[in-house]
């Protein structure tokens, strides 16, 4: 078990382009960590920078207290499943599960028997002889997880575990893998692109951008405290309003806001979006379009006019310069 | 049904027929002839004898040229697979500049290396390094020539592996070699077999390079001494050939029947998953 520490990191591809810049990240033991940003932000870059299946420019990756920036990826004692879960499609799950100790050749009964164990703590027991490819998306998955369990590892590296299973799977796949990470108390990275999925399973997140960390905190300061415009647009079902006056920013999440008789934004109801328990109603307030959620059973008719009003703790400040949070 | 219709199916029939018959008159004369008591270089049912199959065992050359045959093409064959393979994964995963015009290169000069034009100069370098008469240093050679387009063939399977495959072994802690002889080689089995294959076919029709460079009878490939089997009025010895093309086909039908049904064949690379 060990923590993962990230110091002056960079990672310059030939091309040039500097996917991850200059990043520190300190991850503690045991922890659930999310790496969240959009596409080409240098999440899964970081991620393998971890793994050392890409090489570091510049700075230090340590795993507990073992500088890792030079090692080989087999030596760093971490365990990956990828996007595609790259299972080897001529073995069987069985010998897929037991690679990792076939490899540092460990005898072939142990081989089997941490099988055995192994697949039957993730439900795949009966499924030992098939190949991938008689798996569905779901069993493969954890056929995938199973194998990075059976490496023992210190530190175990997931990219976009979720990605490759359909919507309804993959909230029970959200479920099932933080039930696991709990378990195994396993010091966990994983890359995601889904706010929902960050802010639903991870004990901290790390929202990137351009190879750099915008914000690092828990799902719930990410979510209530974006640090700045970029994470606040990021973060969240619905967009945050975020509205121009004078020399701030002005943004509320469309979920804090509710009608009163005085407050923030006045205008008239344009589109109302059914999203099932709850509805987003668009405002027309003048130059800006403000979102608010009410209860199914509230929703106002298309032209009425509204004001809506937040607390004022919910009601964040951004410079207008820097979009950075005005404390 | 107008009579013109009928009248093109009937020449369409006819036009096949003939095509057929092109392709199947050789098969059918090998299935016969060997058994023929007479036979000709016509086609007619056999009157099915087995003397001609002794008198073929009791030619002092057919059975060791069979021998050589095999001896040369498995050498050949297991250098060219081995070789190709180790340097299709390199070039498929190497970056390095002008990777692909080094590749087309390698591709061009295959047909000029194994051809005629380069004849000479591999004789005389064969015969200065005492290579002639070899059986090993012709497999070197005819391994030589299939290797470009070995390569070329094998990068295409080794590319459509997916690099995840490898990270992923590669974070399991593997080696190289492991990750090659684990992961790359298993998954890209389709075209290793093809190339085993392909490679132990073109070596076993060769018949310039061993007819020049193994100039030893007793040395000989099945394929040089076909050309020498004459009866002592100096035509083609109808007793011993026909049995000894049979013979000659055996091989490569039993291997290829045998791949087949193994690993499958496929000509592209592609991973279906």
């Amino acid at each position: 078990m060990a923590g993962i520490t990230v110091e002056g990191l960079s990672t310059v591809y030939p091309n040039g382009v500097r996917a991850v810049d200059a990043l520190d990240l300190s991850i503690s033991d045991g922890e659930l960590f999310a790496l969240l940003g959009p596409s080409g932000c240098g999440k899964t870059t970081l991620l393998r920078t971890i793994a050392g299946l890409e090489g570091a420019s510049s700075g230090a990756v340590s795993i507990g207290s073992r500088d890792v920036t030079r090692l080989p990826p087999g030596d760093r004692r971490v365990a990956m499943v990828f996007q595609d879960y790259a299972l080897f499609p001529h073995m069987t799950v069985a010998e897929n599960i037991a690679y990792p100790l076939r490899v540092r050749g460990v005898a072939k009964a142990v081989q089997q028997e941490t099988a055995v164990r192994t697949a039957g703590g993730l439900s795949l027991g009966a499924l030992l002889d098939r190949r991938p490819g008689q798996l569905s998306g779901g069993q493969q998955q954890r056929a995938a997880l199973a194998r990075a369990v059976a490496a023992s590892a210190e530190v175990l590296l997931l990219d976009e575990p979720l990605s490759n299973l359909d919507a309804r799977l993959r909230l029970e796949a959200r479920t099932f893998l933080k039930k696991l990470q709990r378990e195994l108390a396993l010091t966990t990275v994983f890359v995601t692109h889904d706010q929902a999925e960050a802010l639903a399973l991870a004990d901290r997140i790390a929202v990137m951008d351009a190879g750099r960390i915008r914000q690092l905190g828990t799902p719930r300061e990410v979510f209530q405290r974006p640090a700045d415009t970029f994470v606040a647009n990021f973060i969240g079902s619905t967009p945050m309003n975020l509205v121009p006056r004078e020399d701030v920013i002005i943004g509320v999440r469309p979920e804090y806001l509710a009608p009163a008789s005085e407050g923030l934004f006045t205008g008239s109801v344009s589109i109302v979006e059914n999203l099932g328990v709850t509805s987003l109603v668009t405002l027309d307030c003048g130059e800006d379009q403000i979102g608010y959620i009410v209860p199914e059973d509230d929703e106002p008719p298309v032209g009425t006019t509204v004001t809506v009003d937040a607390p004022a703790a919910r009601v964040l400040r951004y410079d207008k310069e820097t979009g950075l949070l005005v404390r | 049904m107008s009579p013109l219709w009928i009248v093109r199916r009937i020449g369409f029939y006819v036009l096949i027929t003939v095509v057929l018959a092109f392709f199947a008159v050789p098969m059918l004369w090998l299935a016969s002839a060997p058994f023929d008591s007479k036979p000709g270089l016509g086609l007619r049912w056999p009157d099915w004898t087995f003397s001609n199959v002794s008198a073929t065992f009791a030619h002092p050359y057919t059975l060791s040229s069979l021998v050589n045959s095999l001896i040369l093409c498995v050498i050949a064959t297991v250098v060219t697979t081995v070789l190709a393979s180790l340097a299709a994964y390199a070039l498929s995963r190497v970056r390095i500049p002008g990777r692909d015009l080094l590749l087309y290169l390698l591709l061009l000069l295959s047909s000029v290396v194994t051809g005629t034009a380069a004849m000479v100069p591999i004789f005389v370098m064969m015969l200065q390094l005492g290579l002639i008469n070899s059986q090993f240093g012709t497999a070197l050679v005819i391994a030589g020539g299939m290797l470009p387009a070995a390569i070329f063939i094998l990068k295409d399977f080794v590319d459509a592996v997916p690099r995840s495959y490898e990270e992923s072994a590669r974070v399991f802690g593997a080696s190289p070699w492991q990750v090659l002889g684990h992961v790359v080689l298993p998954v890209a089995r389709p075209g290793v077999a093809t190339i085993f294959v392909w490679a132990f076919v073109n070596a076993w029709g060769n018949f310039l390079l061993p007819f020049l460079l193994l100039r030893d009878v007793g040395q000989q490939p099945a394929a040089v001494l076909l050309r020498t089997l004459y009866d002592e009025g100096g035509s083609a010895n109808l007793t011993v050939i026909p049995v000894f093309s049979l013979l000659y086909s055996i091989p490569v039908v039993v291997l290829y029947l045998f791949v087949s049904k193994r690993y499958g064949f496929r000509f592209h690379g592609g991973i279906k998953s």
